[in-house]
């Protein structure tokens, strides 16, 4: 295997995390180079198309499963190529509650965060201005305390959101603009969105704040090197306590080995357990992190309920971003009755396309024929919907783990056992009637919801302050490892049902950090 | 340096002649739209005659007009590519890929079915009989249907005619809804 010329940082990865950690670092005078196992994008391939959407969806080696279904989700959830998922995320950041840090001591179920809501609010407040989110953080009762207001208004709302947000309103229930990191007005020499509804074919105008339009640009201004069609194979051992680097397939199909003093996974919540279990040697028996038998367990993965309702007025579903333009949130089941236990959130009148898999026609599954010709005309004018987010509880036998069967490099699967629990099936029914209900107070003609589907992807790599329950300590370095360092929603103990990338960007920008900061202690 | 939207618009350039698929047309590649390859008599790459005729009776029982929109040479395309290329629903459902196996096995069990229930092929069904077979396999697999669940088969065919016939500029512009690209596929969808 030939040997590249070392570099400071490897980082596995260039994703959302795996760009912060690229920007932060490279600053920090470090020589970082980023492997990335998918394709190059540029602003200019996110073409403005549903169908030509799917291609920043995963496009590697399959992920095997066992399990119920309808509670996982893969490759919608991931991403391929330069940007991750985030290059195709719809940009909600909303901050995790402080009690979804605290779960286990609060509520005696789940687990808890290595620290509290406080030390991650610092980097929650600096991506805040770094990034730029539009929203009203008086309306937004549940948010929880920030240094200042969102740096832009809210975005712009449509008749969607007006006739919804006066459902939920008849059964008072509050809602309040959707926090976004996408621009209601010109941020940072970024122009103004304009309310078309292509985020999920990836933003080419630099209105949503994807990695291509902050982070990597940030990095490579640095100096950071960004390599596509590089796929690590595993990790590299220099003693038990230390990785050398990593092994990875360039372009050309030749394995090749880049030292490195610092290893960052920044490689998703499936690939970086596997990449790990696939680095088993006499150092590592088991894999790195893997000691305690933990690595790959408390995999999650929230549930969604879809609700939907024909209105006679026109609802104007073409206008806005994928996201949504309100939300409510509800926090954990402590102190209310009826309700089973967890945490989640509406999404509130997203933009809508007439095909693929959140487009119109997916709405009303059961409709072919002329039927679904006439259904289309009526909804594209009259359809209005939103989604709840249904947070998971870790459960250590939902796992990653490896397959018996190879990729073309000869390296085992990803293999995921995942089951949904009654207490999730019985939220998601609760979110379900609740969404009809906030469909027929708003005055639909017709309303219904959608079957169980899932997204999200967390866990799996989580934190703890205990090596016997959890795989990194708070800084997301490997138990018993001393450089390599875990970056992603994997590293998450509780997801509190809401989209994830807000606090893996704050927890990757926090961690990366630590590391530019206290170089000695890892390298 | 401020990002203007009309330049980004004018490097729009970069994502041209992408949208175009390569088709065979008496022995010549050229770049056409599903519905001009299916126009022009455009070669298939994975679907027999059979299967082709199957697919499109199929597509067309679930959307009338993706038939002509060239459904079957827009699934025949992108499940003879690399499967990290593919621009089928099917990528989001968590098959392995590859997905030619999948189509061939789904419209080898929809025939099957049809013969074992009427006597005869999907494709010889008049359309209340098709209209009933597929309300049956689309609620759940039916005995002795031997193939991809039926439901996920339906879904998945149902997904591409949808896109054939309302995933493109035209489509939009039947809905009466603004298509409003920041970068617009060159062949309208």
């Amino acid at each position: 295997v030939v040997a590249d010329d070392p570099v400071d940082v490897v980082i596995v990865g260039a994703g959302a995390a795996g760009s912060i950690y690229a920007a932060v670092l490279a600053e920090a005078g470090r020589s970082v180079r980023v492997l990335e196992s998918g394709p190059s994008w540029e602003l200019g391939s996110l073409i403005s198309s549903q169908i030509w959407a799917r291609r920043l969806k995963w496009g590697g080696p399959p992920v095997e499963f066992r399990g119920d279904r309808p509670g996982f989700s893969h490759n919608l959830n991931t991403g391929w190529g330069l940007g991750g998922a985030a290059l195709h995320h719809y940009a909600t950041w909303p901050r995790l509650h402080e009690e979804a840090f605290r779960v286990r001591s609060l509520y005696d179920r789940g687990l808890d965060w290595p620290f509290g809501y406080e030390e991650l609010r610092p980097w929650y407040d600096r991506l805040q201005e770094d990034v730029g989110i539009s929203g009203d953080a008086a309306q937004e009762i549940w948010r929880p305390a920030a240094a200042t207001p969102y740096p832009m208004p809210p975005i712009k709302q449509f008749a969607q959101a007006r006739i919804l947000a006066e459902g939920f309103a008849k059964l008072g229930l509050p809602t309040a603009p959707l926090p976004v990191a996408i621009t209601s007005v010109e941020y940072k020499d970024r122009a103004a969105c304009v309310y078309d509804g292509w985020c999920d074919a990836g933003c080419p105008v630099l209105a949503l704040a994807n990695p291509l339009v902050v982070h990597q640009p940030q990095a490579i201004a640095a100096g950071a090197r960004f390599d596509a069609l590089s796929t690590v194979l595993r990790v590299r051992a220099a003693s038990k306590a230390q990785a050398a680097g990593v092994d990875y397939a360039a372009p050309d199909g030749s394995v090749r080995f880049q030292p490195a003093r610092v290893v960052v996974l920044a490689a998703s919540v499936i690939q970086n357990p596997r990449i790990l279990l696939n680095s088993r040697n006499a150092d590592w028996p088991d894999g790195p992190g893997n000691a305690q038998g933990r690595l790959g367990r408390n995999l999650m993965m929230d549930g969604l309920a879809g609700a939907y309702g024909l209105f006679d007025a026109p609802t104007e579903n073409h206008m806005g971003v994928s996201a949504g333009q309100l939300t409510n949130r509800v926090r954990y089941a402590g102190d209310r009755t009826n309700v089973p236990f967890g945490s989640y959130q509406w999404q509130i009148a997203p933009s809508l396309k007439p095909n693929d898999i959140f487009g119109i026609a997916a709405t009303k599954g059961d409709v072919f024929g002329a039927p679904l010709h006439d259904f289309m005309e009526r909804a594209a004018k009259g359809l209005a919907s939103m989604v709840s987010m249904i947070e998971q509880m870790p459960d250590p036998a939902n796992r990653v783990l490896l397959s018996d069967r190879s990729d073309r490099f000869g390296l085992p699967l990803a293999r995921v056992e995942h089951r949904v629990d009654d207490e999730l099936k019985a939220l998601w029914r609760h979110c379900s009637e609740e969404g009809i209900a906030v469909m027929r107070a708003a005055g639909a003609r017709e309303s219904w919801s959608s079957p169980y589907i899932s997204g999200h992807l967390a866990g799996g790599t989580v934190m703890g302050t205990d090596p016997a329950t959890s795989v990194a300590d708070g800084l997301g370095r490997l138990h018993g490892l001393a450089n390599i360092v875990i970056a992603g929603a994997g590293l998450f103990p509780s997801t509190g049902g809401i989209s994830p990338t807000y606090t893996l960007s704050a927890l990757a920008l926090r961690s990366a950090s630590h590391i530019a900061a206290n170089w000695s202690e890892y390298a | 340096v401020k990002t203007d939207r009309r330049s980004l618009l004018g490097g729009a350039a970069v994502g041209l002649g992408v949208s175009l698929l390569p088709f065979s047309v008496n022995g010549q590649t050229v770049a056409l739209s599903p519905a001009d390859a299916r126009k022009q008599g455009a070669d298939f790459k994975s679907l027999t005659p059979g299967e082709v005729r199957t697919l499109e009776a199929f597509a067309e029982v679930l959307l009338p007009g993706a038939r002509e929109e060239g459904v079957a040479h827009f699934v025949d395309h992108h499940i003879s590519n690399e499967p990290a290329d593919s621009l089928l629903m099917i990528r989001y459902m968590d098959v392995p890929p590859p997905y030619a196996p999948f189509y061939k096995a789904g419209l080898a069990a929809l025939d099957a079915h049809a013969k074992r229930t009427t006597g005869k092929l999907f494709t010889a069904l008049d359309a209340g009989e098709a209209t009933e077979l597929v309300r049956l396999i689309s609620a759940a697999p039916p005995a002795e249907w031997q193939g991809p669940p039926s439901p996920l088969f339906y879904f998945v065919v149902r997904s591409d005619a949808v896109d054939v016939v309302y995933g493109t500029e035209k489509g939009f512009e039947r809905l009466g809804i603004p298509y409003m690209p920041h970068l617009l596929p060159e062949t309208k969808w």
